[in-house]
This record gives C-alpha cells, structure tokens and sequence, in this order.
C-alpha cells in the first residue's frame, strides 16, 4: 500500500480539534464544510477550488452538523448556538429556522424525500421536523447521551441514532416506537465532543455500518439488527467517521489514528488507505466519478481522487435500480416510500392536507421525468429551492405561481392535483399585510386582517366618476369579492361548524336604503362568485350555480357537472370554468367552460377550455369588448372567437416577450392590449401598496419564427384578419336584429385599408426574401382593388415582370368575379340602409322621365358631375322629394337598372377583346365596374360609383344630347 | 423678465426657468379618466385610470394639486442613479449629462409631488449636492478664462439653471477678451450694447412662442 500526502486547503481556523463535516452536492458542482469552532458554512465550488468559498454567517456558534437534502435544493445546519437553520442551495440564501433546542446540535439529517429532517443533539429527544411548513412531527426520546448521529434508512421506515455513549437504537418511523436498541456496540466517548460516533446505512438500506468497539466497523442487519459482520484491519484507534460509496460497494472510514481506510465490503477487506497529519473527522463521496473529499479537525479540506483504485470498479458504478448514475437524491424513491412517509405525516395533522399529495406526486414525477431530470435536474432543480414549496404551500395559492421556476415548482408540489377555485384578480393572503380580494380593470377590494375581522377597502381607478364607497369592518371574514360599477359582492368559506358560507352583496348606489342583503348556506360553500349588471352569481361545494337579483331575490338553482374552478361576469353574461375530470397524469387540467346569458335564460356557448399543458387557470373574464378570455400560469392569453365554429385564440405569450424574469399578473384587456401588473420574478402577484400601476403590452399571435424575417408584419397580418373577422360577425348580428351598422362599417373599412396596407408590406418583404408563391397568395387577400394595383406597381419597381403578370391575372379574375355580383347586388341589398335613397330615387327619376334609351338614362342618372344641365338639376330636386317615397317603385326600377348593367358590362367585354396589351384591358375592366366594391357602405356605393364609371364611359353621349 | 438695466443679471429669473421647465414630460399614473389633449406642444393622453402616461410638467403638477394622478419620478431621479452622478460628479472634471432641466424638475417634483418620490430627503439632499459640485465647478472653471484669455468656451451638459446664471458674465468676459484681443475692435465700444440688446431679446421671444 502506498503511502501518498495530500494536500488540504484551510476553509476554517480551528484552534483546538473540533469536529468539522463536508458534503457534496448531488450535481457534484459544490462542497459544503462547516466546522464547530467556526460559525461559518462554507460553500465551494468544487470546480474551482481556488475561488473564495461563500460564506453563510447566520449561526452565532460553531457548527456542528450539515445535511442537504436529496435534491440538494435545501442545506439544513445544526449548531452550538442551539438552532438548525435552512438554507437555499446552492445559493445559500437563509430560509428560515426550522426549530430550536435547548442545548447544542449534534446531528441532523434529511429523509430520502427530503419532507422531514430529523435533529438532535445533547437534548434527550430526537426531533422529527416536517420541513414543509416547520411543525414539529415527532419527538423520539430514549438516548441517554447526546446523539451524535443519525441515519433514515432509505426505505424511510427507520431512523438509526447513535449516542456518544454508543448506543444505536432503531426507530420505527411510523409510530415512533424503538425496535431494537443496541448498547455499548460503538464506542464509548462520554462527554467528549470533538469526536462524534457515527452510523450509516448503505444504499439499499440493508446493512446499517456502526464502529465497532475494536477499531472495526460493524454491519447489521436492517430488520433483526443482528450482527453479520466486522470489516477490521489497519485501524490502530477507533473509528471515529465513516461513509458508504454511492453505489454501496465500498466504505471510507477514517480512525483516530489520522488515517482513512477504504473497504470492499463484498471481500471486507481493505484496498487502499491515506495518512494524514490530523484526525479526518468528516469525509463525502463524490456523487458521480472516483473521489472523496474529506475535512480534518483543523478545518482543512481537500479532495482525495480516486480513493478507489483505478482497477477496480467505481465506487459510483452500477448504481442499483432507480438510482440515477448521479446518485441524485430526488430520484432515489421506493415503492414502499409513499405508505410510510404518507403515514408519517398523518402524525400532524396540521400538514396533512398538503403532505400526502405532495409526496405521492413526487415520486410519480421522478419516475416519469426520469430522463429528462438527468440532464436538467442539476440546473432546474436547483433554482427550484424545496423551502420555497413549503412556503407556497403554506399559504395555499399555488394557482398563483408562475414563471419557470413557480410553474416548474407547481409541477412538483400541486402535481396532478385538481386546481381549487379562485377568484380572477385575487392574491394570496399575507399575514398583515393588504390583499387583493378583487382587482379589475374597475377598482379594486383589498382586505386586512387585523384581531380576529377584517377591514375591506373598495377603491374605484377612476376617482372621477366611481362611487365613493366607504371602507367596511368585515366580522365574516371574506376571501372572495367581485366589483362591478353598480355593486360589490362578497363571500366566505365556511370555517369549522359555526361558521358557515355566507354571500353578501353591497350596492353602490340606491334609491332606497337598505338595499344590502346577504344569504347562508347551510352544511353548503361558496367557492366562487360573479357578478354582472342585475344579478349575482355564487358557486357552492354541491356544484350548484345560484343566481340571485340585485335586490336579493333568489332566481334560479342551476347544478353544475363539475366542481367550479372559477367565474365571471359581464353584463348579461356569466362564464363559469369547471373541471370535468381529474387531470391527466401529464398534469394537464381538464377544464369546462360556459357562458350563461342571465337575462335571455340561454346558455349560448360552452366547450373544452385549453390550457397550456402543465398550467393552471389563473385568470379568466371577459375583455372590454366582452370576449371570454383566459390566461394560464405559463403566461399565455387566450380569447375566445367564433371562428372556426368557436375557438381559443392564443393572443398573447409571456415567454416571447419576457424580459429579465418578469411575471405578468393580468388584470384585463381590450381589443389590441393586455392590461396587467409587472412583477419582478419571484414575485408573481402585485402587493397592495403601493397601488400597482398597470402596464399595456400589445396582443400578437405566438407565431413560428419564418423565414421572412417580418415577423412584426406577419403578426399585424393576423391581428387585423382577426379584428377584421370579429367586425364583420358583428356587423352581420346587428343587420339580422335590423340595427344600424354605419358604425361598424367604417370600423371595418378603417380595418380593411389597415390590413391591405400591412399585406402590401409584406408582400415587398416576400419580394425582397425571393418568396414569389407565398407574394401571389398575399395578393389574393388584399380586399381593396386600389392596392392591388399598388402591389402591381411595387412588383414593376422591384422588376419582377413575372410576379406583375400574375397579379394582372389576379386582379382580372378579381374584377370579373366581383362585377358578377355587383349585378346580383342592387336587389339584395337595395334597401338597406339611408345612403341608397338618393340614388335608388334618381334611378327611379329618370326611368321615369326619359326611360326610352338606356344610354341617357345612365347620363341622366350623373347628377354630381360638374358640368350639370338644366334638366339635371330638375332631376336633383325630383329625388329630394321622392326620397322617403316609394321604394316599391324603386325596386321596380331595378331590375331595369340591371339590364342596363349587363349590357354596359358585355359591351365593355366586347370592347375589350380587341385590346392588345393586358394591362390596358385591365384598365379598361376597371373603369367599367365600381372603382371602390368594398368601400364603406358596400353595394349602395359600390353601385353608384358603377353608374359614375359608366357616366365616364358615356360622357361623350351624354353631352351630345343634353 | 429680469431688467435689462441690469446688465449683469441673468437673462432670465429663476421663475422664468421654471416656467420654461414645466414643458418638459412626465409621466404621470392618472386616477380619472380624460381624453386625448391637443396642445400645440402635441397631443397628450388618453388618459385612463391607473395606466401611465406622458404629460407636460405643468400638467402633472395641476392633476397632482387637484389629487388626480400620481406623478412618477423620472428614473435619474432615482437615489441609485443619483448617488452615481454624484460620485461621477465629483470625480471627472466634465459635467454629468442631466435633463436640461434638472434643477427646475427636481424642484417643482419635491415641492409638489412629495409622497410619489420614493427616499425624497435623499433624493433631495443628493440633487443639492450635486447642484453644488456643479456649481464649485463651473466656478473653477470660469477662473480658467482668466487664466487663458479665450475668446470661447465649451460646457457640454450645462444645465438651463447653471448656463443662465454665468450667461451675463462669460459672455461679456469672452467679448471683453476678445475686444482686447484684436487691436481694431478696441475703438467700437458703443458696439458692444447692442449685442447686450439682442441677447436679452432673444429669450423674450422664445416666451411668446410657447
């Protein structure tokens, strides 16, 4: 055997030998030392040694005792100075002190999944503490010296303790009851602290290593506790540290006599050993690869490579079963695991509710990420700090988390749990602080609790003209609120038997007083509410929609096929979300929505409500328009459109546009923006005060990068098609109810020109980028004949003659098709609406007065061109009285008319087939039909500009007659 | 309008300045609703509840009298970005850039806008801090043209408040010098209060355009 010297770094000054520990990080990236005359933990970066450690200060005193978690997110400390402490790793960020004791800290270590951390020390009792939220589980007492070790077997069924008197007593986690207790099996050390007895369990949790009392180490049996064997050998002093490889096959030990063995444990004989100049009273395997780091009483550490000899396996090789090749903790889970830790928990109560799912979920996770956690489990999880999940899942709002790091979170805390039901625009109670009950686009409820009941505030944005309300003690102790203009609406959950559900609505204003009311449910919750303009909305635990008047009156009992997720009101309408099922294994929610119009007593949409795989639903109404919108805790925004027979559009993406780890928290939107709260991350929802400010972010489809390169232009293309779209179903209800549309036709002309001029543009970036299939498709949709000449002339300027032929041929077809139904149009639409009137009348003027030839009709009918005759102007005073008349007579008139039209119109056929070039036939097309078929109020215009490109045509007639 | 009989006042009072200041933008976070205003300045607004906007100074500081808006401190005003200034101020011998206006900005925001400023004694004590290492600056260096005897001087990022108050003095300095300099200008000393007439007109005209 060699004998070789390492070389040891100080990470701490020790004065006197002091018991100093090491750990490695599952992902092998950092070591963690402490020492007990030092109050400092320092975290190395195992990669660059020579860099300056980071330096956690928070202990008073020496530290005694270092765990990490499994998943290496949570470094746990004991310490002289009384108290174990949390921390964030790696970031080393202090979390919370997870419990006190009134003496020194000896040991602390964490179970397999990391929920519970058991610590003890010169107290008689072992603590269990549940590391989600603190409370202690369990209190084992039965040593009699200070313990100085201690070990959950893997299978999380058993604790092993040792004391410094060298007692082991096994532990049965779950009922906290000793199974064996083994006296005076280790050795014995009294009162002295600088050398601490150790136990471990190997990797499968069947062979538990203790030094024995003659300078050996000791296995025993998991179940029996029985004896099986002894590895002794070069040892002169007692063993005062040892350490089980990763993959179970060797142990380090390391003896008073300053030096370190490495055993075989299958041939229990030793293979390699290392002198060093002080006792090693703490050593670490690497989680991955051949080496061990090891500290010595002085404070000094160093890495000792390949402890193992090269010819010999790895002592991180064939690491058994589920284990990962990294040994990382969070994927060590057994099958029996869930049952035990599940019955663990049920020793507190108070955790109960959150423990079990959050266990039973991790461990299907693990399985089924396996994978991909391999590679990005060392990133990822490490941002994911396990003591932020206690904190989430302490106040209960995991629904509000988002973000990577939250929703990855989620992922491992919520898991494939239903999401509970929330209210849109709510945050999460703070304890003395100001929250949210409601926020909207309106106002907002904030509430605190202060002794026992709450104050309410409700605060319109617009001091102007909102309703000054006055703030309210609120003794019921609400956590929902919904505000509308008219009103606010409140409800409570029920609190154990005396407190039940309650709903209470308070008007704004009202002509009489008293107008407040509220109702109870009895053995029945609210879960959500809504309000809207006349009525209000409450969902209950039965999964029953009450909906209630603004007076009180109790108007219809709906029941729901699913428990409510949320609801919201907008005038006449109120969407409800419900779940249809559990979610999927994949975490993916199952979700239903409906609109229910109130007043009609309709419901006139319902359908599946998408969600991004793996969100949740965290807000969900209406925007100012009145679509049905939703936004889901990945950051995406979806709208409702009736194209497609009904669909969700995803209209706004957070990850697109994220910037420097920002959440958006939404409050509302209108037709082009969203209106939201920026939160810097990690904060997902805004505080109170000071009043958040609201920031506008501009909708855009979350599209594929193209090849264009005019992303900007592809995503003004689709927004206006879609406004386009929306306008003309509008435009379409109102004429079917016979209600003016003058309104939105402008709207849409105004689109339309907008949209025109954004495929144009496009249609110069497909010409640059050489994509001359996908400019033709573009032409195709422009709706304006004006700018499909201006298309032709861009292609002419950018000397695509080919392009410019085609697009000739398009418009052709174009004009053709449209002077098709510009003929059919004058009968359908003729009576439309008021701007047809004047000319419906003079048509029916001159059919009346010199109807004989078509062609002075046509001229007589030009009574805006600028050279009027006599007889013109006589006819200009005929309409005027004639305007409110006989429609009748006019639609008689029309068919006339369209003779007419027909003749022109293959006359100019006739005409044209003798030109020569295209293009001027194109010309020639045009000026013979309506220059403008779209334009604002379609046919009427359409068809007089008809008749003014035939006045064109005729002018020469005309004037030889008048 | 300071009075032009004074030959060494500045060309325009401090009220003056400030008045000049209040075109500057802000944003400010209304609490009421209002349309789109069309100055001749440009149009400003809409204006909706609780989503910023920009608007001219005088504006803001009417809404936030009447309590219609918060104000939000432009972000040099930040006790970060000031403390900054403040170190680079004292370091180099070049001015810091600052808006134009910061000493009127600064001034008519602490006066009228107290609570929307986050650290306003800070605030506050750093923008007088840094108005005074300007000011012991700009009077080190103007001891710099005595030195040389320049007939020109460059003072980039000078602020409206700073130029204003040396303006009657380096300007006349500089002409003195250059009087003095070229042997031919020595004889047409009644030249010299016209351009003191022209000067003073020029800032009169300026109001009036606003």
């Amino acid at each position: 055997m060699k004998i070789r010297t390492m070389k040891l770094r100080e990470a701490h000054t020790a004065a006197d030998d002091s018991v100093c520990s090491i750990l490695w990080a599952s992902d092998a990236g950092h070591i963690v030392t402490a020492s007990s005359s030092d109050n400092a933990i320092c975290i190395h970066d195992a990669s660059a040694p020579s860099n300056a450690p980071r330096f956690l200060r928070n202990h008073s005193e020496g530290v005694t005792a270092l765990a990490l978690s499994p998943n290496s997110t949570c470094l746990a400390s004991g310490s002289l100075d009384h108290s174990v402490k949390l921390y964030k790793f790696p970031g080393g960020d202090f979390e919370t002190n997870i419990t006190r004791f009134t003496l020194p800290i000896r040991a602390v270590a964490f179970n397999k999944s990391g929920t519970i951390l058991a610590a003890a020390g010169d107290d008689e009792g072992i603590k269990l503490v549940n590391t989600i939220d603190g409370t202690i589980a369990r209190v084992l007492k039965g040593h009699k010296g200070s313990v100085t070790s201690l070990a959950f077997d893997p299978k999380t069924e058993y604790l092993a303790s040792l004391d410094s008197n060298g007692t082991v007593i096994y532990w049965e986690l779950q009922s906290g009851s000793t199974l064996h207790v083994l006296k005076a099996i280790a050795p014995n050390n009294g009162s002295d602290v600088s050398v601490m007895n150790i136990l471990a369990w190997n990797q499968d949790g069947d062979l538990l290593a203790v030094p024995g009392l003659k300078n050996n180490v000791v296995l025993y049996d998991r179940d029996t506790a029985e004896k099986l064997f002894s590895l002794s050998g070069d040892h002169s002093q007692p063993i005062c540290f040892l350490s089980w490889s990763p993959n179970g096959k060797y142990i380090a030990t390391s003896g008073l006599d300053k030096q370190i063995l490495i055993w075989d444990v299958d041939k229990k004989q030793d293979i390699e050993r290392q002198k060093f100049s002080e006792c090693i009273t703490c050593m670490a395997w690497k989680p991955e690869g051949n080496a061990l780091a090891v500290i010595d009483a002085k404070g000094k550490y160093g890495v000792w490579e390949s402890p193992v000899p090269s010819t010999m396996k790895s002592p991180t090789e064939d690491i058994p079963g589920f284990y990962s090749k990294n040994s990382n903790g969070l994927l060590l889970f057994d099958e029996e695991e869930p049952c035990a830790s599940g019955n663990l928990s049920d020793l507190n109560e108070d955790s109960h509710g959150d423990f079990e799912p959050i266990r039973r979920k991790r461990s299907r996770k693990h399985s089924s990420y396996d994978d991909e956690l391999e590679e990005d489990v060392n990133d990822e999880l490490e941002t994911v700090p396990k003591v932020e999940t206690h904190k989430k899942a302490f106040y209960g709002h995991k629904e509000n988390l988002s973000g990577k790091s939250g929703s990855r979170n989620m992922m491992i805390t919520a898991g494939a749990k239903m999401q509970e039901a929330f209210q849109p625009g709510a945050t999460p109670a703070q304890p003395g602080k100001r929250h949210f009950l409601c926020y909207n686009m309106l106002g907002s409820i904030t509430t605190m609790e202060h002794e026992g009941y709450s104050h309410i505030e409700i605060d319109f944005h617009d001091t102007n003209s909102g309703p000054r309300v006055s703030a309210m003690t609120d003794y019921f102790g609400f956590t929902m609120a919904s505000l509308n203009e008219n009103g606010s609406v409140f409800a409570n959950p029920c609190k154990g038997d005396k407190n039940m559900s309650t709903l209470m609505y308070r008007p704004f204003s009202s002509w009489a007083n008293n107008s407040e009311w509220s109702m109870r449910f009895e053995g029945e919750e609210v879960r959500a509410i809504a309000l809207g303009s006349g009525w209000v909305a409450a969902i209950t635990n039965f999964n029953s929609l009450r909906i209630f008047t603004e007076g009180g009156l109790q108007r219809y009992i709906l029941s729901l096929d699913g428990p409510v997720v949320t609801a919201a009101g907008y005038k006449d309408e109120l969407a409800v979300v419900t779940h249809i099922s559990p979610p999927l294994p994949t975490d993916e929610q199952i979700l239903e929505f409906r609109v229910f119009n109130i007043s009609h007593g309709s419901q006139p949409l319902r359908g599946r409500l998408p969600l991004t795989p793996g969100s949740k639903l965290t807000w969900f109404g209406f925007s100012e328009e009145g679509q049905l919108s939703s936004f889901d805790s990945k950051g995406i925004l979806r709208v409702f459109t009736s194209q497609f027979g009904g669909t969700w559009l995803p209209l706004f993406s957070a990850s697109k546009i994220k910037k420097s780890e920002e959440n958006y928290w939404v409050a509302g939107l209108n037709a082009s923006k969203l209106f939201c709260i920026v939160c810097k991350s990690p904060e997902s929802f805004p505080q109170s005060t000071p009043k958040p400010v609201l920031t506008l972010l501009d909708l855009s489809f979350p599209l594929a990068a193209s090849d264009l390169g005019a992303d900007c232009l592809e995503n003004e293309f689709m927004m206006n098609n879609m406004h386009l779209s929306r306008i003309q179903r509008s435009i379409e209800e109102r004429a079917d109810s016979g209600l003016d549309c003058t309104l939105l036709d402008d709207e849409a002309f105004t689109v339309e020109t907008s949209l025109d001029r954004c495929i144009l543009r496009l249609i110069a970036s497909c010409c640059n980028s050489d994509k001359p299939v996908r400019a033709t498709e573009l032409v195709k949709l422009l709706s304006l004949e004006k700018s499909v000449r201006g298309a032709i002339k861009l292609v002419t300027a950018l000397k695509l003659p080919n392009l410019a032929e085609r697009f000739n041929n398009i418009l052709e077809e174009k004009l053709l098709s449209e002077k098709k139904e510009n003929i059919a149009l004058p009968d359908s639409k003729s009576n439309c609406n008021g701007s047809i009137k004047p000319e419906v009348a003079s048509t029916k003027f001159f059919t009346a007065e010199i109807n004989r030839v078509s062609e002075t009709a046509v001229a007589s009918r030009v009574h805006t061109f600028p050279s009027t005759s006599n007889t013109r102007a006589r006819n200009a005073e005929e309409p005027t009285k004639d305007r409110n008349g006989n429609i009748e007579e006019s639609k008689s008139m029309t068919p006339g008319r369209t003779a007419d039209l027909k003749a022109t119109g293959k006359g100019n056929g006739v005409h044209n087939a003798g030109e020569a070039t295209k293009a001027t036939k194109v010309d020639q097309l045009s000026s013979s039909r309506p220059s403008n078929p779209f334009a604002k109020s379609s046919s009427n215009q359409g068809s007089s500009s008809l008749l003014d490109s035939l006045k064109k045509t005729k002018k020469t007639d005309v004037k030889g007659k008048v | 309008m300071a009075s032009a009989s004074d030959p060494h006042a500045s060309a325009f009072s401090a009220a003056e300045l400030e008045f000049l200041a209040e075109d500057e933008t802000i944003e400010i976070v209304p609490n009421l609703k209002m349309d789109a205003l069309n100055f001749i300045s440009g149009d400003f607004g809409p204006f909706r509840p609780q989503i910023p906007a920009q608007a001219p100074l005088w504006l803001a500081v009417a809404l936030k009298k009447r309590g219609k808006c918060t104000i939000r401190a432009p972000e040099w005003m930040s006790v970060v970005n000031l403390t900054q200034v403040l170190e680079a101020e004292r370091d180099s011998d070049k001015f810091q850039p600052l808006p134009f206006h910061y000493v009127e900005i600064s001034r008519l925001l602490i006066d009228h806008a107290r609570d929307d400023i986050p650290d306003i004694y800070m605030v506050r004590s750093l923008v007088e801090d840094i108005k005074d290492v300007r000011f012991h600056k700009i009077g080190k260096g103007l001891e710099s043209i005595s030195a040389g005897g320049t007939f020109a001087l460059k003072l980039k990022n000078l602020s409206a408040m700073e130029a204003n108050i040396v303006r009657p003095f380096v300007t006349r300095a500089l002409e003195t010098f250059y009087k003095l300099g070229s042997s031919d200008m020595i004889q047409e000393t009644d030249h010299a209060p016209n351009r003191q007439q022209t000067a003073d007109r020029g800032p009169r005209r300026q109001l009036k355009d606003r």
